[in-house]
């Protein structure tokens, strides 16, 4: 049981502006302003690898179409993406799909902790949005060779394979198309920093999603009003 | 006047990794072994404002075609910059021009600084590539509206076109401007996140560089027409 005081990954915390340029709390503003006035069907929530999608034609063959909103903000933890979502981010939209890819820069945070955060944002989403599915992304492998963050993240998703199932609405969706090689690497052609997906490495991703997504709006009808 | 010593945006720093999965090493080894087997004509070097360049279609257009190797690593500093060159990514390469792209990282230093952690880049290049022109390419305003940082980094770019004239083959080229709208904002059209360019973005500031780059490789002595004969 994550008690929200005990985990740092389940506690809704603003991300501090170290640098001076308020970039983050603009981005979050602007995420709301922007919302006011569209419809999505789809909205992504999380780190990097949700922001730098939308910087690919990809985003605009295969996400556009449905009617996404990308929310993603670099560097963020389950705690930031939480704040977000406390602090009224989704308030003025109605998606029927919540897709959630957050995790893997919850540094110094446990696999049980950084899944416990996760978990909270998907029980948040319950509350503010009872109409959406929730589809949560397996966090990737990362460096270019075997590391401790790897051993990490494949048992966050561990845990969030068995958890997630008992939450309504909730599914999990592990997209990792085989990044890493026989030889324990990942490439730079998918991860050109071993860690943020090239348009290479997003196309090898996106499919599975996006089949999922299709599914999943085809299927329509979820926990209506 | 800056001596390394005494500016510690001019000495050469490894990143340590805080994560625990070593990717600036692996970067920089990647580099390193790039520099054995290729042979650029053009070297980007610099933090995320050239790495994010070479996600882009723009730099298969523009750059590949030029036999552009990108060294580009996101958050580094000019400190950062500095080891990597000095630790094996200028060995092995003779390129004929270097683009330096850095010092917006550069949190912990003042704009006097930065300017001097970049002075001191151009000067390691000329003495390992000394056939190499070099640009500097002016840091950018960044954060959705006016903040010291965007002062910060004007103040460096002044300071660089005062101080790079006195260095020899190289030159600063200022791409700063339009970015900034007459209400102080910066759209995320150009910058996504208010810092890191868009594919527009770099469209904007990729067209004065490449026409300068195409310039600068026109002007440099065709060896490779004597090795035809």
């Amino acid at each position: 049981m994550s008690d929200g005081d005990k985990n740092p990954a389940s506690t809704p915390t603003p991300l501090a502006d170290v640098q001076g340029d308020g970039r983050w709390l603009a981005l979050h503003h602007r995420f709301i302003a922007d919302s006011k006035d569209k419809e999505p069907e789809v909205v992504f929530i999380g780190d990097a690898l949700v922001q730098l999608l939308q910087q690919f034609e990809i985003w605009r063959e295969l996400f556009s179409p449905l009617h996404a909103l990308n929310f993603g903000l670099g560097g963020d933890g389950t705690q930031h993406v939480l704040w977000r979502l406390q602090q009224g981010e989704m308030q003025h939209i109605r998606p029927k799909i919540v897709v959630v890819w957050v995790g893997t820069n919850n540094h110094g945070h446990t696999a049980e902790q950084v899944a416990g955060g996760i978990e909270a944002i998907v029980r948040l989403l319950q509350e503010q949005q009872p109409q959406a599915r929730v589809v949560v992304l397996g966090l990737l492998p990362r460096g270019q060779g075997p590391n401790p963050l790897r051993e990490r993240n494949r048992r966050v998703n561990e845990l969030l394979e068995a958890r997630l199932p008992r939450l309504p609405n909730a599914c999990f969706l592990d997209a990792d198309p085989g990044f890493v090689h026989s030889d324990g690497a990942i490439s730079h052609h998918d991860m050109y920093d071993y860690l943020h997906l090239s348009r290479h490495g997003y196309a090898r991703l996106c499919p599975r999603l996006h089949a999922l997504l299709l599914r999943l709006l085809g299927e329509g009808q979820g926990a209506g009003p | 006047m800056s001596q390394g010593d005494s500016n510690p945006a001019a000495v050469p720093h490894a990143a340590e990794d805080i994560q625990g999965d070593d990717r600036w090493m692996s970067q920089h080894n990647r580099f390193v072994l790039d520099c054995k087997d290729k042979e650029p004509d053009v070297l980007f070097v610099g933090d995320s404002m050239v790495q994010l360049l070479q996600q882009y279609e723009i730099w298969r257009e523009l750059f590949s075609p030029l036999h552009a190797l990108n060294f580009g690593i996101g958050g580094d500093t000019t400190a950062h910059v500095l080891w990597r060159l000095k630790n094996g990514e200028l060995e092995n390469i003779k390129p004929k021009v270097i683009v330096v792209w850095v010092g917006t990282n550069n949190h912990e230093n003042t704009a006097e600084e930065v300017a001097g952690g970049i002075e001191a880049i151009v000067r390691l290049i000329n003495t390992q590539q000394p056939q190499a022109k070099v640009i500097v390419l002016s840091l950018l305003p960044r954060g959705e509206k006016p903040n010291p940082l965007r002062q910060k980094n004007a103040k460096v770019n002044q300071l660089l076109k005062a101080s790079l004239p006195k260095l020899a083959s190289v030159q600063l080229l200022d791409v700063s401007g339009g970015f900034v709208h007459s209400d102080g904002a910066i759209s995320c059209h150009d910058m996504f996140d208010f810092l890191h360019l868009t594919g527009g973005g770099y469209a904007k500031i990729c067209k004065p560089l490449h026409e300068l780059i195409m310039q600068l490789l026109e002007e440099t002595p065709e060896e490779k027409q004597a090795a035809l004969a």
